[in-house]
């Protein structure tokens, strides 16, 4: 057993409201540089829906993620031999045409337009070629709420049945909002020839060597989410670094700190190192529960033995054990890997959502079986898609969570309605009261320290000679084509 | 005087620069050091120039380092006239698969309007100095016929002299015209590589290839 801790981020989709508000705070922070326009770190998509880049699950396409190769596990794309043959031209890149053009508004000629009939119109320009673009071909959420488009939401390949979308009697949306999710098992890490991207040892936040990188490619397809992105000034690749300045010293990322809907917990998981490559070695139905049994038990005496061993601080293992992402993804099971059948391990994790809840337009007098909230059979969002989406086509994962989310609505329902409770929706749903008021208690009123567990690393005593070289953040040095 | 500049001048000042300028490049901000691939914003002529390119220009090089540092084993080597035969043929070929990717490399910066901002000057030097010195060692290959067999008797031991610090221009200072400027474009291109893109071949992935696949890196050495 080698006890490794990783910093987690958790997504309640219930209450995502898709506003974009953590997308542009990370925007503001992080990707507001030339080169980097195009980049969206944090991103939400409007599902069903293609999704940013467009159709970034097709893997057959951009052949991201790994695959079981008899007894081992392979990059879906390419081996060390095929890599170093494709350096000079990588097959499976996204092109800018995945994502969009990025442009800005030529707001000058608002105030400096010559005198004329017309209003002067402030025109879109391209900010890679500065040409005037005609029409505006995309954007990061060009599909915003088009749940029941056949031009995007049909596209969605979680989308079995699209008849689903055509009706209004039957049609369902939910946000999607994601991250780098920090993989235990990195496709990215493992395909970079450079050796530029690697996964920190304390916290597992997964990071660009900026003077490593020398700007190969295979990263940008090997990520089955697309969350590696390319610099196109820079000619190197970024993604998601996790906020490290702020989460270093215990604070909170910019996405999760200003989400509005507070969707989203921060917290420490402890996992076994060892048994991440058999975990992800499992059938696709078997996923989660692998993912499950990678996790360790924080208050287990052997696990802190162990991990104390590995140099995991004291402060972490009591920040571990108040962790609310532990008791959201292993405790009570709510909680689901994003696609685990690309098995990177993904280490973010959702709830999935029961939104919008209603039945289909033919069952709503059934609704009345749990008072306003319908029974799972009859829920509107098809379970095979959220299986789809986040168990490897199990069924049964994405109903036990469901089952737990209605009784935990029917349980405080009928509470605060003064109606007689029903302790047998919730055994059935293998809560008792007490999971189910601290749930409760998560998703709704839960302020900023429980949400958001996370221990300072404290590096000012880490090797302080050292740490003082490395203070502060932001690129001093110049890039080629400078930039801001 | 010609000669002393391209055949003395020249590769010592090229060897200079590498030597001295690299390593401070390597040192003091290697956020410049990449490829600067431009496949993201345009791929379909990419695809068609970058392979030929590499795939035409590497084996080249390798057989100019290798002639070079073993040239009694290719004299002998070459010393059938099957084998002279076939091996002109390879390289030719080869030289002007490079040529024809180099080529279109060059329009390709030209025509795209994607690429303006991220074209520089330093680009269009690399991209010149490549097209001119392939179309030089295609001019070479076919006028100047067996040059795999001379060049072993000529540029290899003036080469040979250079980096010993002897230099012996004798060697190659009676050869013709398009030889020196293929010469001197080669010393061009070794003195312009360590302030351009073109350190990105510098690089040998030794360390991807013996390495596990997952790399970890941990503040302190305690593991």
């Amino acid at each position: 057993m080698d006890v490794r801790a990783q910093i987690v981020m958790v997504f309640n989709l219930d209450k995502c409201i898709g506003c974009h508000t953590c997308s542009i705070s990370c925007k503001n922070i992080w990707t507001d540089r030339k080169g980097a326009e195009y980049m969206w770190w944090n991103n939400v998509e409007t599902k069903p829906g293609v999704g940013y880049p467009r159709q970034w699950e097709d893997q057959e396409r951009f052949k991201g993620g790994w695959v079981v190769d008899g007894k081992k596990l392979k990059l879906k794309a390419m081996g060390k031999g095929p890599t170093l043959a494709n350096m000079f031209f990588q097959p499976n890149m996204p092109k800018i045409e995945d994502y969009y053009e990025p442009f800005d508004f030529d707001y000058g000629n608002l105030a400096g337009a010559k005198e004329s009939k017309d209003q002067p119109v402030a025109e879109a320009f391209s900010q890679i070629s500065g040409k005037k673009i005609e029409e505006i071909q995309g954007g990061p959420n060009w599909d915003d709420d088009l749940s029941g488009s056949q031009v995007y939401a049909a596209k969605d390949l979680n989308l079995k049945d699209k008849k689903v979308i055509e009706s209004y009697d039957s049609m369902f949306m939910q946000y999607l909002p994601r991250i780098c999710n920090h993989c235990l098992n990195p496709a990215c890490v493992a395909s970079c020839p450079s050796r530029a991207l690697y996964k920190r040892g304390e916290d597992g936040i997964v990071l660009v060597d900026q003077e490593v990188c020398k700007g190969w490619r295979f990263c940008t397809s090997a990520c089955p989410y697309k969350k590696v992105y390319f610099n196109w000034n820079t000619g190197k690749a970024e993604k998601c670094i996790f906020c490290y300045p702020r989460v270093e010293t215990g604070q909170c990322n910019a996405c999760a700190h200003s989400c509005v809907g507070r969707i989203r917990y921060v917290g420490v998981l402890l996992y076994d190192a060892d048994a991440v490559e058999a975990a992800a070695l499992k059938g696709d139905a078997e996923l989660v529960e692998a993912h499950r049994d990678v996790i360790l038990d924080p208050r287990d005496p052997e696990v802190c033995r162990k991990a104390k061993e590995n140099g995991i601080s004291d402060q972490w293992l009591d920040a571990a054990a108040a962790s609310p992402v532990y008791a959201l993804v292993k405790e009570y099971r709510v909680a689901l890997p994003l696609h685990p059948e690309f098995r990177t391990l993904p280490m973010a994790y959702y709830i999935p959502s029961l939104s919008p809840v209603l039945s289909t337009w033919g069952d709503t007098h059934k609704l009345l079986e749990h008072g306003m909230i319908p029974a799972l059979e009859t829920l509107r969002v098809p379970i095979g898609y959220l299986a789809s989406l986040l168990s490897g086509g199990n069924h049964a994962v994405i109903e036990e969570a469901l089952k737990k989310l209605i009784a935990i609505r029917v349980q405080m329902r009928s509470e605060n309605l003064g109606l007689p409770a029903d302790p047998q929706l919730l055994a059935d749903a293998g809560l008792d009261e007490a999971a189910a008021k601290r749930l409760y208690r998560l998703f709704t009123v839960a302020g900023y320290n429980e949400r958001n567990v996370i221990p300072p690393q404290q590096r000012e005593e880490n090797d302080p000679e050292k740490r003082r070289q490395e203070g502060g953040f932001g690129i001093l040095k110049k890039t080629r084509g400078g930039g801001k | 005087m010609l000669n002393d500049l391209i055949f003395i001048a020249l590769p010592y000042a090229a060897i200079a620069l590498v030597l001295l300028v690299t390593p401070y490049r390597f040192l003091s901000n290697r956020l410049t050091w990449s490829a600067y691939s431009t496949q993201f914003l345009e791929r379909k002529i990419l695809y068609w120039g970058i392979n030929p390119w590499h795939y035409g220009i590497l084996p080249i090089l390798l057989a100019h380092v290798l002639g070079f540092a073993f040239p009694g084993f290719f004299k002998g080597f070459l010393g059938n006239q099957q084998t002279l035969f076939a091996t002109e043929s390879v390289l030719f070929g080869l030289g002007a698969f490079a040529l024809f990717g180099v080529l279109l490399l060059l329009l390709r910066r030209v025509n795209s309007g994607m690429l303006k901002r991220v074209t520089f000057s330093s680009d269009w030097l690399v991209l010149y100095l490549l097209a001119f010195q392939a179309g030089t060692g295609i001019y070479i290959g076919y006028f100047m016929r067996w040059g795999s067999q001379w060049y072993l008797h000529t540029a290899v031991p003036y080469l040979w002299s250079i980096v010993s610090f002897r230099p012996q221009i004798e060697y190659v200072a009676d050869l013709p015209l398009a030889f020196k400027l293929h010469v001197a474009c080669a010393f061009l291109i070794v003195a312009v590589l360590p302030f351009t893109k073109l350190v990105h071949m510098l690089y040998l992935p030794v360390d991807f290839l013996k390495d596990p696949p997952l790399l970890y890196r941990w503040r302190s050495n305690k593991q």
